[in-house]
């Protein structure tokens, strides 16, 4: 019952005529994003990040949330016509393409359109369900713990974005950490890493950092690529048989509990959760014979799985106050300029934002399907627009919004040296997401663990012996272990052909 | 070895970890139990240092990976997005946009003046209702 109250407060606030306005913004510029290919979530909030400074707070972050969980919807329809896999539809690209290609497009793409609406309803269900109680349980949480929590996060994030690569992700992580160290040392009043210049004396600027990681290195990565593609042409017959809707539901409903959960899980979210789902449809479903080649299952299962897991993600940057991957890392921070600290406190000093947020997910969730089912024909002349065309608008906003937060040209400049340095991790195989996540929760880091070394007189043991950071340290040995056995048996495989190819003179050295 | 990503990856690690570690290891830095500004820097700048040695000894065991550093493209994004901060500051933001589009496309795949010219004159329009209708200070004229 309470749960009804909280959600009709909720209503309340969402249902105010700028809250739609703002919600209706989020999930229209998030399907574009989706849509086009080179702008995911990451780079999108990265450039409206700025904007949140000059909006309300509980409008900035409906329309934040608006762009991510609409992009979800949004890259299944390109992923499904063209093959064109963001960074979250690499499994759309499967059975959806597959089904374009035997002429069901229009059936592919009504079935994750509503599997995506299903997903995203189950979603909010477990989000007003179950933030409140994991709320209480992050009161439990002291220091040690929460630091157990943040590097846990670190090692899932790094894991899922390199793709198995976990050190390459860590290191990032850390750099990040070491990027949020720059400016005044809250406790000692020390200036670190700033040689004294004031414009570092508060630190790095997100934005700065965002726009160049994430507009700037991202545009020059996406040149490089120079992809061509062809815009699709062909018919969509969106109305499926009764029968074919049939299929439609048991698969949605299977993803969005797959999704719901991973995206729950530290480092998890949409791309995790598709794959997740994707394997569950292979084991368990009636056709699933026909997956792989074209089957609604493959379609339906992936796409509520990701949109669930984009909603469910919110709960631990809410109701815990820790981000678990970089999309919420950044999320965190237009919570944070709005001086609102999320956390197990924050739901209840601020129920109108938690409670409004919820509910405008699911008039969002109403927007999107709209934009994504009846209209869709219209979106695939999105595709018309070429990237070359594009990225210089992209490149100017980044300039508007860097020089937006303090009215300053040259803080452009910092934003452009950002991008080179980003582009040159993304060219020595560094991914830019866990730097965002560890810049982020970098001071935070730092700060639990020194209070949890002066609770424990400087002993390190307190994070082996209190229960649940002891539990989140385990993980991580489990989790260096078994990398470091992967590792092993690939080089006592790959043994005989590297000898091989040693032997061969300036084979590879250059 | 210079044109082995992998190495290079351990090599850059290793660089950002001495540039941070030596500066941090400079500051005071305190016991555990009551740690100064500099411990906690100096321990991350270890572990990336720390990881940035594995790299290199991963490296070793296994097959190089060749780099793959393209300088035009994001060369031309710097040098436009430098002229964009002198002309805005020294001429003003129209003249600065249009220069940002014709610059910066040079690194895109196709070049149209004409297109180029709409882009301009939309983007200009936008940076007009960011001046007029949100208040953005910029120097438009």
């Amino acid at each position: 019952m309470d749960i009804l109250h909280n959600l009709a407060f909720g209503f309340g606030h969402a249902l105010t005529l700028h809250n739609l306005m703002y919600c209706a913004i989020g999930c229209l510029v998030g399907t574009l994003v989706g849509l086009l290919p080179g702008l995911g979530p990451l780079s999108t909030i990265s450039l409206l990040l700025p904007l949140t400074y000059a909006i309300p707070t509980d409008g900035a972050l409906i329309m934040l949330a608006g762009i991510y969980y609409g992009a979800q919807y949004g890259d299944s329809v390109s992923a499904i016509t063209m093959k064109i896999p963001h960074a979250s539809s690499i499994v759309a690209c499967i059975d959806g393409y597959a089904m374009t290609l035997k002429g069901k497009t229009g059936l592919a793409l009504f079935t994750a359109g509503v599997s995506s609406f299903i997903g995203g309803s189950v979603a909010i269900v477990v989000l007003s369900t179950l933030a409140v109680p994991l709320g209480e349980v992050a009161f439990l949480f002291g220091p040690s713990d929460y630091c157990a929590l943040m590097l846990v996060g670190f090692v899932c994030v790094s894991f899922v974005t390199t793709g198995g690569h976990m050190l390459n992700g860590l290191s990032m992580a850390l750099v990040g950490v070491l990027l949020g160290a720059v400016g005044t040392d809250v406790i000692s009043g020390t200036p670190r890493f700033t040689f004294d210049q004031p414009f570092l004396a508060d630190g790095v600027g997100l934005i700065s950092v965002a726009l160049g990681f994430f507009g700037i290195a991202e545009i020059a990565k996406n040149l490089d690529s120079n992809n061509q593609f062809t815009p699709f042409n062909g018919r969509i017959d969106l109305i499926p048989t009764w029968p074919e809707f049939k299929r439609i539901i048991p698969s949605a409903l299977r993803g969005s509990l797959v999704g719901s959960i991973l995206g729950l899980l530290p480092g998890g979210g949409p791309t995790l959760a598709q794959f997740g789902a994707y394997a569950v449809e292979k084991k368990f479903s009636k056709y699933r014979s026909e997956i792989g080649d074209g089957a609604i299952e493959g379609v339906a299962g992936q796409a509520a799985a990701d949109e669930a897991a984009a909603r469910t993600s919110f709960i631990p940057l809410m109701s815990i106050g820790i981000p678990e991957n970089a999309v919420m890392a950044l999320m965190m921070a237009a919570f944070i300029v709005k001086g609102i600290q999320p956390g197990p406190n924050m739901i209840g000093q601020h129920p109108d934002l938690f409670w409004g947020l919820v509910a405008s997910m699911w008039i969002g969730n109403c927007f999107l399907l709209f934009l994504n089912v009846p209209m869709v024909k219209y979106w695939l002349s999105v595709f018309k627009i070429p990237y070359a065309a594009l990225f210089p608008s992209i490149l100017f906003f980044c300039c508007v919004g860097t020089f937006s937060i303090n009215n300053n040209l040259d803080d452009i400049y910092i934003t452009a040296v950002f991008g080179l340095i980003g582009y040159v991790f993304m060219r020595l195989g560094l991914e830019a997401a866990p730097l965002m996540l560890g810049f982020i929760l970098g001071p935070m880091l730092e700060e639990n663990f020194r209070r949890a070394m002066l609770l424990s007189r400087g002993s390190l043991s307190i994070f082996v012996t209190r229960p649940i950071s002891g539990t989140l340290v385990a993980l991580i040995a489990a989790f260096f272990a078994w990398q470091f056995g992967a590792f092993a048996r690939h080089v006592r495989r790959s043994r005989p052909m590297s000898a091989g190819v040693a032997s061969r003179p300036n084979s590879s050295t250059g | 070895m210079w044109s082995n990503q992998k190495v290079m990856r351990g090599l850059a690690l290793i660089a950002v970890a001495l540039f941070f570690g030596v500066q941090a290891a400079g500051y005071h830095l305190g016991t555990l139990a009551r740690a100064g500004a500099g411990l906690f820097p100096l321990m991350v700048s270890g572990a990336v240092g720390l990881i940035g040695v594995v790299m290199l000894a991963q490296a070793h065991f296994e097959e190089a990976e060749p780099m793959n550093f393209n300088l035009k493209n994001i060369a031309i994004i710097m040098v436009s997005l430098v002229g964009f901060v002198l002309i805005a500051q020294h001429v003003n933001v129209i003249a600065a946009i249009v220069c940002l589009v014709f610059m910066s496309s040079l690194a895109g795949a196709d070049y149209f003046i004409v297109r180029n010219l709409k882009i301009s004159a939309v983007l200009i329009a936008v940076a007009a209702a960011f001046h007029y209708l949100l208040g953005l200070n910029l120097p438009l004229l």
